[in-house]
Formats: C-alpha cells, structure tokens, sequence
C-alpha cells in the first residue's frame, strides 16, 4: 500500500506583496516509484520545502501538476494517508508526547492501539517522557516525537523535511538506522529533505540534487547500495567517491546562492 | 527573562499598591469624618460599621444573592451567545463579518437604551439577566474571535495534512489554541455583567443590589448607599481575582 509521487514540470512563485515576487521553483520534474526512499539536497532556500509542501497539499503549484497516484495530494491527506514531520516540530504545546503522537489517528477517527504507540516512542528513544509536554524536551526529543506521529497511521506517503537536524551524532546515527529499518519493513514511499549528505547516501535510493533559487533538479543520482546498509558503509571508498561527487555539485551552488540571497526578488 | 523582571518588581508593587490603598481610605475617612465634602460622603467607619451590623445582613444578603443570581444567569447566557457567535463565525467565515457588524451594533448601544426594550419584550425580573447577558457576550465574541484565530501557521499545516475536517480542526486546534484570549475575555465579562445587572436592576427588579442603591438614594440613607457600592465593588474584584487564577492558569498550559 504505497503511492507514486509524480510532480511535472512545477512552478512555485510566491507573492511577497506590492507587485514583487519570489521564484521558488522554476519547473521541478519528479518521479518517485511507489516504495523509493528519494532524498533531495540542495543549499539553503532552493525550494526543497517547497516541494514537500506541494506534495503534502499545503501549496498549490504556480504551474505545471503535482500528484500523487495520480491524483491530487489532498486526497491523500484527506484519506488520513499521509505522514509528514515539519522542518518545525509543530507538536501542540498543550498536549503531551503521548498525545501528540495520538493526534493523527484521533483526527483520523481510529482507535489508538497503545501497545503499538508505546512501541513507537520507544523507538524514537521517548521511554518515560510520554506525558512530558513538548515545552519540556529538547529540541531533538521534540524533533523525535514529531517523526512517531508521522509514522503512527502508517501512511502510504512519508515526507520528512530535514528530521534530524536538530540531533547530534550519535542519536542522528541512530535514527538513521532505525528509519532505515522502519522503511525496509513497509517500504513506505518516503521523501526525505536533508542537509546531510552522508544521511542521504545511507538512507536513499536515489538522491535529487537541486540549484540555489530559483530551485531546479541538476542531478538525479541512483543510490544501489545493498540493504541493509550498515554503519560501517559510510567508511567504504565508493561511498566516499559518491559523497565527494555530491558535495562538488553542492558547492558551487551555494556559493551561487549566497549573493543573490538578498536581492532575488524580480 | 521577562518573567523574572515581573517577579523581582512584584513584592515592590504590591507594597505601592497597598500603600496606595491605605491612603485612598485615610483619605476617606478624613473627608467624611469633617465633612469636606458635605454630608453624601460618609466616614469609612460608618459604612464598615454599617456592612458589620448583623441586623443588616438579611437586607444585604438578599439583596447580593438576587444580583449575583441575576449576574450569573446573564454570564452564562453572554457566554454562550459570544462563544457561539464566535465559533459560527469561524466555522462559516462567509458569516464573519456579518457577524463583527451586528456585534459592534449591538455593544454601541447603551444598556441604559436596552433596559426599557428588554422590559417591553422580556419581564422586569429578567431585565438584569439580559443586559449583563449583552455585556457579557460582546466581550467573549471579541475574546473568543481572536482566540480561534491565534492557532499558529505551522499548526493549521499540521491539521491540513493530518486531513482533519473543519469540526475536528475546531476541537483539535482552533479551540485549545483560543482558550487563553477567551480565559481573558471571561475575567474581563465578569465586572461587565455585574454592572449590565445593576443597571438592569435600576428598571424595576423586585430586589438586588442595584434596588437598594436606588432605595437608599431616594431615602438619603448614605452610608447604606455607601455599603451597597462597597459589596458591589469587593464582589467585582472578587469574582475577577477568582477568574485570573484561571486566565493565569489557561495562559500557563495553552500559550
Ligand atoms: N510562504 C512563502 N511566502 C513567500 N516566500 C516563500 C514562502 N515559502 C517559501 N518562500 C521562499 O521560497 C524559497 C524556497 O523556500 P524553501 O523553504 O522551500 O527553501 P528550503 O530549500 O527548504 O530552504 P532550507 O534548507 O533553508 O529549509 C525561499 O526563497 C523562501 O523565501
Ligand atoms: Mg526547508
């Protein structure tokens, strides 16, 4: 039960306002297979957000079509088949971790199974905080809690928008593991946004490459490592010849963007 | 930061503001004591002495209990109206400002005006009730408007991909996330409806607070006059203190 994600040929400007705008996307095609774990990178304010958004239904394209089975986005969300942890943690200030990671199958109207939901936070490594409220974790604790209540309905879709950014290494490393687990079990179609690009090579299929603003694709890259992949992966020569490949093709685009960073508005 | 900074003043302004009470009923007591300002103002002590008179407690008690009655029921009343004005103006923004217009109409005109309608269209007794209704409900119309639109960006995107409808992103979201402007809006209807239900009392209640007011001016009895407005003004301040707990409280778990 996963979906396709097909974006075509989409655009995204945003209207700041008194006859100026912003490019954000300047025509991204897309296609992720049903079961594809794909990663994009890319520098700072090039869209990746953006992309997400317009998967998940939060954004309307300028021009060209974004859907998914062929159908448009918010039918997914509206079928409660979509799964997405923001940039931003987004958990409700006044609900605890139990709670918040409850909240999609209570809008959802499903009963939630609590063995399953103590699994879950167990899994994000959460044990004994289920009825802490968000304002007492840290940062990645919060960060943790959002990726179990993007993964309690089982969605189709799983959209993850830079999940561990707030995390140090080790706990990053962990997670890694554990999302990489959690995919291989239910091969969920996964797109995941990251600044790391050891993150992406060790989870993804495939890793999209994107130019600074206004953001377009310029590399497409196929990721066949074997799975499972093991930490000791990153250690290897080809994956070292595919990180450096990556970061090359990261550079000049940040180094791009970083001017125009102020004055981009046409 | 900015907390810390309250709580350092803190015991230094509750020390003015007692200070500054202190002296506000010296100050009381020396006009009525000489007579400064004629025989309308009396000592503080006769009016204490009158409010600790037990003989009066009958007259007094009945009196708070029918316009706390009175105020309570108008409260309620206000409470559902303004919420329910506000949530079906949320539910159904095409109502909003409909709903904003005819608020804003109705809250600009004075009670005093409404007092003769509702006794032609309801009963004396209800008159209070209902005025401390429309002041109440104003204030929780505004409250809870602008509470139901305090949910954060991030939070609405959240609901939108959860799929959630436009009732389960009221219970969800938009309610919890309304209740500290609506926990002010409920502290700040209290005094309203209390004086919406004096004045409601002033077209012919058979009894409460507002009655005896009126009572004691046509029969010059000042320091019942006196009394009267001091039960009125510690219940205000009572009632309002007791609803700040809450306000604090609501601000403390939903902010
Ligand atoms: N709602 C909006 N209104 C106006 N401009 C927007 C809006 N959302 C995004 N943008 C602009 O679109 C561009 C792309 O933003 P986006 O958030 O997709 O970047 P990103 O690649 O996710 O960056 P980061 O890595 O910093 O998260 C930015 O220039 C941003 O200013
Ligand atoms: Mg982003």
């Amino acid at each position: 039960m996963t979906a396709a994600i097909h974006v075509d040929r989409a655009r995204k400007t945003f209207d700041l306002g008194k006859g100026k705008s912003v490019e954000a996307l300047a025509g991204v095609s897309l296609e992720v297979r049903p079961g594809e774990f794909v990663a994009i990178i890319g520098p700072s304010g090039c869209g990746k957000s953006t992309i997400l958004r317009l998967i998940g239904s939060l954004e309307e394209p300028t021009a060209g079509t974004v859907t998914i089975d062929g159908r448009p986005p918010r039918e997914l969300a509206g079928a409660h088949r979509l799964g997405v942890a923001f940039q931003d943690h987004a958990l409700l200030p006044w609900l605890s971790v139990w709670q918040n990671v409850t909240l999609p199958l209570q809008v959802a109207g499903v009963k939630p199974d609590d063995a399953k939901i103590a699994a879950l936070i167990r899994l994000v490594g959460l044990e004994g905080f289920e009825k802490a409220r968000p304002r007492q974790l840290s940062g990645g604790m919060r960060q943790r809690a959002a990726i179990a209540r993007a993964l309690v309905l089982g969605p189709e879709v799983l959209l993850l928008d830079e999940p561990f950014a707030a995390l140090d290494a080790v706990t990053r490393r962990y997670m890694n593991i554990e999302l990489q687990r959690i995919w291989t079990e239910s091969r969920i179609t996964t797109l995941l946004v990251t600044h790391g690009v050891d993150e992406a090579l060790f989870l993804a299929d495939r890793i999209v490459v994107m130019s600074g603003r206004p953001g377009r694709i310029i590399e497409n890259l196929d990721i066949d490592f074997p799975r499972p992949r093991m930490p000791a992966l990153m250690r290897t020569p080809a994956f070292h010849a595919l990180y450096d490949h990556l970061a090359d093709l990261l550079e000049p685009a940040a180094a791009e963007n970083e001017p125009v960073a102020g004055g981009g508005e046409s | 930061m900015s907390r810390g900074g309250a709580n350092r003043s803190g015991p230094a302004r509750a020390a003015l503001g007692i200070a500054g009470l202190l002296l506000f009923l010296c100050a009381w007591q020396a006009i009525g004591y000489y007579r400064l300002a004629g025989l309308s103002w009396p000592p503080l002590t006769d009016v204490i002495a009158l409010l600790a008179d037990p003989e009066r407690w009958p007259l007094l008690g009945r009196a708070l209990s029918a316009t706390l009655a009175a105020m309570t029921a108008g409260y309620l009343l206000g409470i559902v109206l303004g919420l329910g004005a506000a949530v079906g103006a949320h539910m159904f923004p095409i109502a909003h400002p409909g709903t904003d217009r005819l608020a804003a109409v109705v809250n600009s005109i004075p009670s005093i005006a409404l007092g003769p309608v509702f006794i032609v269209f309801l009963s004396r007794e209800s008159t209070a009730a209902a005025i401390a209704a429309a002041h109440a409900a104003f204030i929780i119309y505004v409250a809870a408007s602008s509470g139901l639109a305090a949910a954060s960006r991030g939070h609405r995107d959240l609901l939108v991909v959860l799929g959630a409808s436009r009732l389960s992103r009221l219970r969800h979201l938009d309610l919890p996330a309304s209740l500290p402007s609506l926990s002010t809006g409920l502290k700040l209807a209290v005094p309203a409806a209390l004086i919406g239900t004096i004045i409601g009392e002033w077209f012919g209640a058979p009894r409460g607070l507002g009655v005896l007011i009126v009572n004691a001016m046509q029969n010059f009895q000042i320091a019942l006059l006196w009394s009267v407005v001091v039960l009125i003004a510690s219940t205000s301040l009572a009632l309002y203190s007791a609803l700040s707990l809450l306000e604090r409280a609501c601000y403390a778990r939903f902010a």
